[in-house]
């Protein structure tokens, strides 16, 4: 191509230096574009790709429901309400942040300061406000605020928990703090309940989520329902019967088993005192737990029926077995004395049972050879735990070995030295009551896993044959002189029209300062009824009564009506049959 | 489109030729007369391009009008989705007030403290009736009432120091001004020295208030 000379008196100058300036502009401006691209993608590519992604895009958890703590019928003991949390944003809410903070004082009854102090909060941008508000309030206290001209509230599901009966199996239920449970069945089965949270990212626009945007959805997985064994009526007046009786009795404390004689479920286990489960923090802490379960003390006199229906398995005694009772029998360097005075007087062994004598029982216990009153023990479940579900079981101290000298086997033979938990106890009595096979008791309807890893429930509940039907049917018939109005000590147990089969319980308490017997007592009973076709086994307990009551008048009428109540409720009809005429003296 | 139409070309000759080898040149000459093919030109229908262009245009046409109107079908579907989740939460949150509510009911609590209100009392021992047979099983009695049951714990006793005993300041009442006459001049005396006692009482009230007023 020629060169062509630029046109003359041309004021733009050649074409070629034209070009060469405008090549130099568009370079310039190219570089300076690859020069931010640069930056854009090459020092902090993901900040800025974070930044485009934020913008409308919502991430949320969906929370689990947990699953209720139901009774036996269904009804619930602990239930989860949808409820909310209403939370704020404070770089929206911090212009009007006092006139807010008032709003929701009133309101939702939050404190001032606090929520003054996070509606200000410098470069946070949530911030909760109230959690686990019920769902219709937490609406409706937003709906106001956003008529009222205030900006930067929102709410987030958030479930309550809620215990329709308050009080009503509290001490096994427990109880939940702010976002994890702290007590009871709540925190054993707490990998049950809770279920697995879930999570949303959705973009939105306007309120409304973008179709076709982004989204992802992690579905939660609610808990599961936690069914166990309690009759909430039954508990519900299990413990008011028991509360009457402690306050009447102005006891420090007491426990009530209700027992299914043939499966070994737990109807009630009822605790006084106890709290309230919807405001746990009300309560002394002493009173947040189950003493039926965690507490251990000597069962005194309930025991001798587990030693005397022993003997009878080993065809040492029957209930005509005569007994010669001194006023006092020594005992190494010990004497052991009755409950009452008495000369020398002539009881058989259905009398010792009926009058409660320790001198006849350990007179009786005399025939045992070395180790087997221990065996027979460890075979009705003292000394190890029910394995039931609660936390925090004692397993209760049955001495063993060298510890087991003869003189602890006279005092074990009546109940003392050796220390149990109520629901062991129950379900050791409940033995006799289930003709000599021991049913384990259960709390869990079918099964559960606690958090230690423990299968427990009514689907692991084993029988073992612990002493002969005819042994069992022996006791049982020396328990119903116990409650025999002529003979027995316990006529408040009796009730009219029923055979009812028990015994009472007085021990010594040892004191927890000085470690020996502090001149209190732990009074106590327990028994089942239809006597010749047992439905029920109930065990009251009652420790450190200040009215002088023993077990007869204390534990037998709070039996009584419990009993009743379950025999009523269960639509148990009496048998029919004659009580037990077995003579008590010769 | 095109390759059938040179074979056809090449071979009708050989055809037409073939069996002029073997007949006679007078039939050969008449026969390829009448058998020669011209070449046809060939016809190409010139397809109008308006209604392709249309076809063309209107399909896309519906196409981004179909996107647009489904695109926007969807966004209010999803307006109606959030409204309904709106609904939804409501009405789910009605529902928990309201089992919240029927449970509060069913407490046995409320329950017996209602019972308790109407007069009812606890049932003495339990006993059947056989509705077959006319049979009672059990031995009834009368529920009397007489062993109140308890469903409140009394109220707890409070410490000396915030139940203090009640303070009792005895006074003689001041008999009645317009007495009888025969209760006589000691009470009228009486009467009298109170009432000086208040009226001097009232004075110097109002000396007091005075002074505080100066």
């Amino acid at each position: 191509m020629r060169q062509t000379r630029p046109p003359r008196g041309s004021r733009r100058g050649s074409p070629q230096l034209r070009l060469r300036m405008g090549f130099v502009v568009i370079a310039m401006v190219l570089s300076v574009f690859g020069a931010r691209l640069v930056q854009l993608q090459g020092l902090d590519p993901n900040s800025y790709a974070a930044m485009a992604s934020a913008e409308g895009l919502v991430e949320v958890d969906l929370p689990a429901e947990r699953g209720d703590i139901l009774d036996r019928n269904g009804k619930p003991l602990a239930g989860s309400v949808d409820g909310l949390m209403v939370v704020a944003d404070p770089q929206m809410t911090s212009d009007k942040a006092p006139e807010l903070a008032r709003f929701l004082y009133h309101r939702l009854d939050v404190d001032y300061v606090d929520t003054l102090k996070k509606l200000r909060e410098q470069g946070s941008r949530f911030e909760y406000i109230a959690r686990r508000v019920p769902a219709a309030k937490a609406t409706a206290v937003v709906a106001a605020a956003e008529h009222a001209g205030f900006e930067g509230l929102g709410t987030r599901r958030d479930p309550l928990r809620d215990y329709p009966a308050g009080d009503v199996a509290a001490n096994l239920i427990g109880f939940m703090g702010t976002d994890e449970p702290l007590a009871g069945l709540e925190r054993t089965f707490d990998r049950q309940l809770a279920g697995t949270d879930g999570s949303a990212r959705y973009e939105v626009g306007g309120g409304n989520r973008i179709p076709l945007g982004e989204s992802t959805v992690t579905d939660p997985v609610d808990g599961r329902d936690l069914r166990t064994t309690i009759d909430l009526d039954l508990q519900w007046y299990t413990q008011r019967v028991l509360g009457q009786t402690v306050q009447d009795a102005r006891g420090d404390s007491g426990f009530a088993v209700v027992m299914d004689s043939r499966t070994g479920e737990l109807l009630s286990v009822a605790d006084y005192p106890t709290f309230d489960a919807n405001e746990p923090t009300k309560s002394p802490k002493a009173d947040l737990g189950s003493r039926a379960m965690q507490d251990v003390y000597e069962p005194g006199s309930v025991e001798k029926v587990l030693t005397v229906s022993s003997l009878m398995d080993l065809g040492l005694v029957t209930p005509r077995t005569k007994i010669a009772v001194p006023p006092q029998l020594q005992r190494e360097d010990r004497p052991i004395n009755d409950w009452f005075t008495h000369g020398t007087i002539h009881l058989t062994l259905a009398g010792v049972i009926a009058k409660s004598s320790n001198i006849g029982t350990v007179l009786a216990a005399d025939k045992f050879e070395q180790g087997q009153l221990y065996d027979y023990l460890h075979a009705f479940g003292l000394g190890q735990r029910t394995d039931i579900g609660v936390r925090g079981e004692t397993q209760g101290l049955l001495p063993d070995g060298s510890a087991w000298t003869h003189q602890m086997q006279d005092r074990i033979a009546f109940g003392q030295s050796l220390s149990v938990n109520g629901v062991q106890m129950a379900a050791a009595v409940n033995t006799i009551a289930n003709g000599g096979v021991r049913v384990s008791p259960s709390l869990v309807e079918g099964e559960a896993t606690t958090d230690e890893g423990e299968v427990v429930g009514t689907d692991t509940a084993t029988k073992r044959r612990v002493i002969s039907t005819q042994a069992a049917r022996d006791t049982m018939r020396m328990m119903e002189r116990v409650v025999d109005p002529d003979v027995g000590v316990a006529p408040g147990a009796a009730i009219p029209g029923y055979r009812v089969a028990g015994k009472t319980g007085t021990a010594q308490r040892v004191g927890a300062e000085c470690g020996c017997y502090d001149g209190t007592f732990t009074v106590s009973f327990a028994g089942f009824a239809p006597a010749d076709d047992p439905r029920f086994t109930v065990y009251v307990v009652v420790q450190n009564p200040r009215n002088g009551g023993g077990g007869g008048s204390v534990g037998g009428p709070a039996f009584a009506k419990i009993m009743s109540y379950a025999l009523q409720r269960y639509a148990v009809p009496p048998t029919g049959t004659r009580p037990s005429r077995l003579p008590v003296e010769w | 489109m095109s390759s059938p139409v040179p074979q056809v070309r090449s071979r009708m000759p050989r055809i037409a030729e073939a069996p002029s080898r073997l007949a006679g040149s007078r039939l050969r000459t008449s026969a390829v007369e009448r058998a020669r093919l011209t070449v046809v030109p060939r016809t190409r229908a010139q397809a109008a391009r308006m209604p392709f262009v249309a076809l063309v245009s209107l399909m896309l046409l519906g196409g981004v009008v179909g996107l647009l109107l489904f695109n926007t079908s969807m966004q209010q579907s999803s307006f109606a989705a959030t409204a309904l989740e709106g609904q939804a939460t409501t009405l789910a949150a009605r529902q928990q007030g309201l089992q919240m509510e029927l449970d509060r009911l069913r407490d046995p609590q409320r329950i017996a403290a209602a019972a308790q209100r109407l007069g009812m009392v606890q049932a003495c021992t339990p006993a059947f009736l056989r509705l077959g047979t006319g049979t009672v099983t059990g031995r009834p009695c009368a529920a009397d009432g007489s062993a109140r049951f308890r469903i409140t714990p009394p109220t707890p006793v409070k410490p000396a120091a915030l139940d203090p005993a009640p303070h009792v300041v005895r006074v003689t009442a001041p008999p009645a001004a317009n007495t009888s006459g025969d209760t006589g001049d000691g009470a009228a005396g009486n009467g009298d020295a109170g009432d000086r006692k208040n009226q001097q009482q009232h004075q110097q009230h109002q000396q007091q208030q005075q002074q505080t007023r100066r």
